[in-house]
């Protein structure tokens, strides 16, 4: 992976485009040192994508070469007719062929077995779990994408660390202690709809006032301003379906495309709460549509980021709150279980399976057994991907899983 | 613009009151300034009147209004109070912004809002609007007060309990993470206690709980026994530990730093010698009221030091400029975009309240307050034109120099050739936009 170049590139290439050197290092020299002196710093994003609900991920990453998974799912087994094989006992969902293509190009990865230890089958206390990144502290006060933030944010640096994208409440994964983490629908909603005043020439001192910080942050938005009309310019071409994942990751590759420093997105599918991924009945019309939006919306996004090479900044990460059980319910839907896989999309990503699919016959109250701790892909997308020490977001070690590219 | 001379302050005169003189005299700047902090802003009534007065008198009047706040508070008590059924405080939080505009006594609302970052109680876990309700009353009833009367009540209220996830206080389970908060954020501050402190004083919190958002004293679940706190030793209940926390110096010392903060900069931690006089006064009688009467009367509240110190939070900056227009606005809309801009009033992110100071302003908050400024001075939309820039230069009759005066007191000048023909909206929004107007 070749991530620094490659980004420099596209951030001279989305500036040229813009026309942002020219108009704005007329009143804002200090600005624009900086920036490009900001260029050698890290610039991965991480795109954090929740399915609320409880995914099955049995149905979702299916083992149709076990006969345990065709006992326990008598009707809802009927979805491995039409599945994308992977291997000789693994298949995507029939309408996942979005992910089968990422599959195979090597742009995505399963994580198999993932969960926790005395993991909660409740959905807000699961769900928090999920969120804190600790679930023997239910009453920590700030989720882990806020922790990353506050870790990521710096002095007269003006930037967002993160943001959440999407029209439910903030989840509180992105609570943060010190910094503001903004939710937006739309990349103009960081545009000012009427150009501020223009502003005067900063000195970049070592030691600015906060003055000058303010300065710098005003001529930063306005060329903000014309950054965001460039990418979203950039983008209607492209090809998303109407799904409204889909609108928000496009958001979010526009936003990435501007190149205005945020590190970290997130956003969900499924609508926060219970419903979405949570299907005790009737499963398979649901389920199949949930999983067609997450494929085919995800699949457009890496599209369109490699277009300019950008998918190589990217890392995204799905998670649920839990998987469900091996067996059908009697009404056609599965009930909460415990472990399911975490998928990672992205130029970045060896590709491929990484763990063995858990058992369907050593089982936990029928759900399956977690062998990868969810923290473990959190402290390897926190020290790997973004640069910052994840015992300092996460509280603890945890070993790293071998994801990346050299 | 304002001149401001930096005044080398030895420790001895720096809270000695500010009497002005050639080299600091009184003008428009510091009538501002003082309206910033001790205020939401000024009209232009306001900012003339105080030019007449002088500091000392116009703090007077900040301190001591001459209109019956009682009266007002209880007639604005009566108009905000919830159905007892109502979960979500988002109406309360309306109400609230509503009441810091109208009011007659704008510091108390200020120092109202100082206690609820200090206390961060998030309404989300309270789920009880009437509860949130009594909770902002307490506050505001201590908010000029005594703190030794305040913290034994925050103890005792429900809405603190159950933001804290403390509403079963079991002798058996003794809630570390409570006594930890008490300890840590609200009182003596990270470092000045140990783990046995934290323990011994959950233990005599136990016994509390909030049944129905009604705090309960449940006998059996009291713990009764020895206590060892802070090196103190007795058969201590919840009020032990409030008056052993108050008095402990470290109190003194973290309520004078905080409110040191809100009123004079954010910019320079103080130096420790430099609040030593104030900590030592307060932890007598623990009256707020004389603090912020020190502070806001002293040669330093009138210096460099504090000057422009402050970022303005979303509430400040919004709220300066409904105050200068003279009218007031739909607050069920402003509550909303003022948590766009990352202050959830009654929804602080943790109970260390919100961060502030520079981590207010990034560049999505810095447009997000250029689109909040435009959208409270347009003449539709969801605040339904009712700040009237026009009407507002009509009456005072002063040109296009005079939202300058108004808003920055000359601080800072236009560049992009606005005149006396420019729509006044537009000169308004110049002003309300230049970097300066977000520093308090």
């Amino acid at each position: 992976m070749n991530t620094m170049n490659q980004t420099r590139r596209s951030f001279i290439k989305t500036t040229l485009k813009a026309g942002v050197f020219a108009s704005f290092a007329g009143h804002a020299p200090g600005l624009l040192a900086r920036t490009a002196a900001a260029r050698q710093e890290r610039d991965t994003v991480l795109v954090v994508l929740q399915l609320s609900g409880g995914n099955d991920g049995l149905n979702t990453v299916i083992p149709f070469g076990d006969d345990a998974y065709h006992r326990g799912r008598p009707t809802l087994r009927q979805v491995a007719r039409g599945a994308h094989k992977l291997d000789s006992h693994l298949a995507f969902h029939p309408r996942m062929e979005g992910f089968h293509r990422l599959y195979r190009d090597g742009l995505l990865t399963i994580v198999q077995g993932v969960g926790y230890a005395n993991a909660d089958r409740n959905h807000p206390g699961a769900m928090h779990n999920w969120h804190t990144a600790d679930p023997r502290s239910p009453k920590l006060q700030t989720g882990w994408l806020g922790r990353a933030a506050d870790r990521l944010w710096k002095p007269d640096a003006a930037n967002v660390p993160a943001m959440f994208v999407g029209a439910i409440p903030q989840p509180f994964a992105a609570n943060a202690e010190q910094v503001v983490v903004p939710s937006v629908r739309s990349p103009r909603e960081l545009v000012s709809q009427y150009p501020p005043p223009a502003g005067r020439d900063v000195p970049s001192g070592s030691n600015p006032s906060w003055l000058d910080s303010l300065r710098r942050c005003t001529a930063q938005v306005q060329a903000n301003n014309r950054r965001i009309e460039s990418a979203m310019s950039a983008s209607t071409r492209n090809d998303y379906p109407q799904f409204q994942l889909a609108q928000e990751l496009r958001t979010i590759a526009q936003l990435i495309r501007a190149d205005l420093g945020i590190r970290i997105f997130f956003t969900e599918l499924g609508g926060g709460n219970i419903g979405g991924f949570d299907n005790h009945a009737g499963q398979l019309g649901n389920h199949c549509s949930l999983l067609h939006q997450l494929s085919e919306s995800v699949a457009a996004f890496i599209r369109d980021l490699q277009r300019d090479q950008l998918h190589e900044r990217l890392l995204l990460m799905s998670f649920s709150e839990f998987g469900r059980t091996v067996r059908e319910n009697g009404r056609r839907g599965t009930d909460h279980g415990v472990a399911a896989p975490v998928f990672l999309a992205g130029g970045g990503l060896k590709g491929g399976l990484c763990g063995a699919h858990p058992s369907l016959t050593d089982l936990d109250k029928d759900g399956l057994k977690f062998h990868t701790d969810f923290r473990r892909i959190y402290a390897t997308a926190l020290d790997r991907w973004l640069g910052l020490d994840s015992r300092s977001v996460l509280g603890a070690s945890f070993a790293p899983l071998d994801l990346f590219n050299a | 613009m304002a001149t401001l001379t930096q005044h080398p302050f030895d420790l001895a005169t720096a809270w000695a009151r500010y009497e002005p003189d050639e080299r600091r005299p009184w003008n428009l700047a510091w009538a501002g300034h003082l309206y910033r902090r001790a205020a939401f802003g000024a009209t232009w009534d306001q900012l003339q009147r105080a030019l007449r007065d002088g500091p000392q008198r116009t703090i007077d009047g900040l301190l001591r209004p001459r209109a019956d706040v009682a009266a007002f508070n209880r007639q604005h008590d009566e108009l905000e109070t919830p159905p007892n059924d109502e979960n979500s405080s988002n109406d309360l939080r309306a109400w609230w912004l509503q009441r810091m505009i109208r009011t007659p006594h704008p510091l108390l609302e200020k120092m109202t809002l100082f206690w609820h970052g200090h206390f961060g109680v998030n309404a989300t876990k309270v789920n009880s609007a009437r509860t949130m309700q009594q909770h902002l009353q307490l506050l505001r009833k201590h908010a000029l007060g005594s703190f030794r009367e305040m913290l034994p009540g925050i103890m005792r209220d429900a809405a603190v309990l159950l933001s804290l996830d403390a509403k079963a206080n079991r002798k058996a389970l003794p809630n570390k993470d409570l006594a930890r908060c008490f300890m840590e954020t609200f009182t003596l501050g990270p470092g000045r206690f140990s783990d046995r402190d934290v323990h011994e004083a959950a233990r005599a919190f136990s016994g509390w709980f909030v049944l129905q958002n009604q705090l309960r004293l449940i006998e059996r679940e009291r713990d009764s026994e020895t206590k060892h706190i802070l090196g103190r030793e007795g058969r201590f209940t919840s009020d032990d530990v409030a008056r052993i926390l108050v008095e402990q110096p470290a109190t003194s010392q973290t309520i004078v730093r905080k409110i040191y903060r809100w009123l004079i900069s954010e910019t320079v931690e103080p130096d420790e010698r430099l609040l030593a006089p104030l900590a030592e006064s307060f932890a007598k009688n623990h009256d707020v009221f004389p603090l912020v009467e020190t502070l806001l009367r002293s040669n330093l509240f009138f210096s460099a030091m504090a000057y422009r110190q402050r970022m303005k939070s979303p509430v400040e900056f919004a709220l300066g400029i409904v105050k200068g227009l003279e009218e007031t606005v739909p607050t069920l809309p402003l509550a909303e975009a003022l948590a766009r801009l990352g202050q959830n009033l009654l929804h602080p992110p943790t109970a260390k309240g919100w961060c502030g100071g520079q981590r207010w302003i990034n560049h999505a908050t810095l447009a997000g307050r250029h689109n909040l400024a435009a959208a409270l001075l347009k003449s539709d939309g969801p605040f339904g034109g009712k700040l009237d820039p026009a009407a507002v230069t009509g009456r005072h009759g002063s040109g296009s120099k005079f939202f300058l005066n108004l808003f920055l007191q000359g601080d800072a000048e236009l560049h992009d050739g606005t005149d006396a023909n420019t729509d006044a909206r537009r000169v308004a929004y110049a002003a309300l936009t230049l970097p300066e107007f977000q520093l308090a």
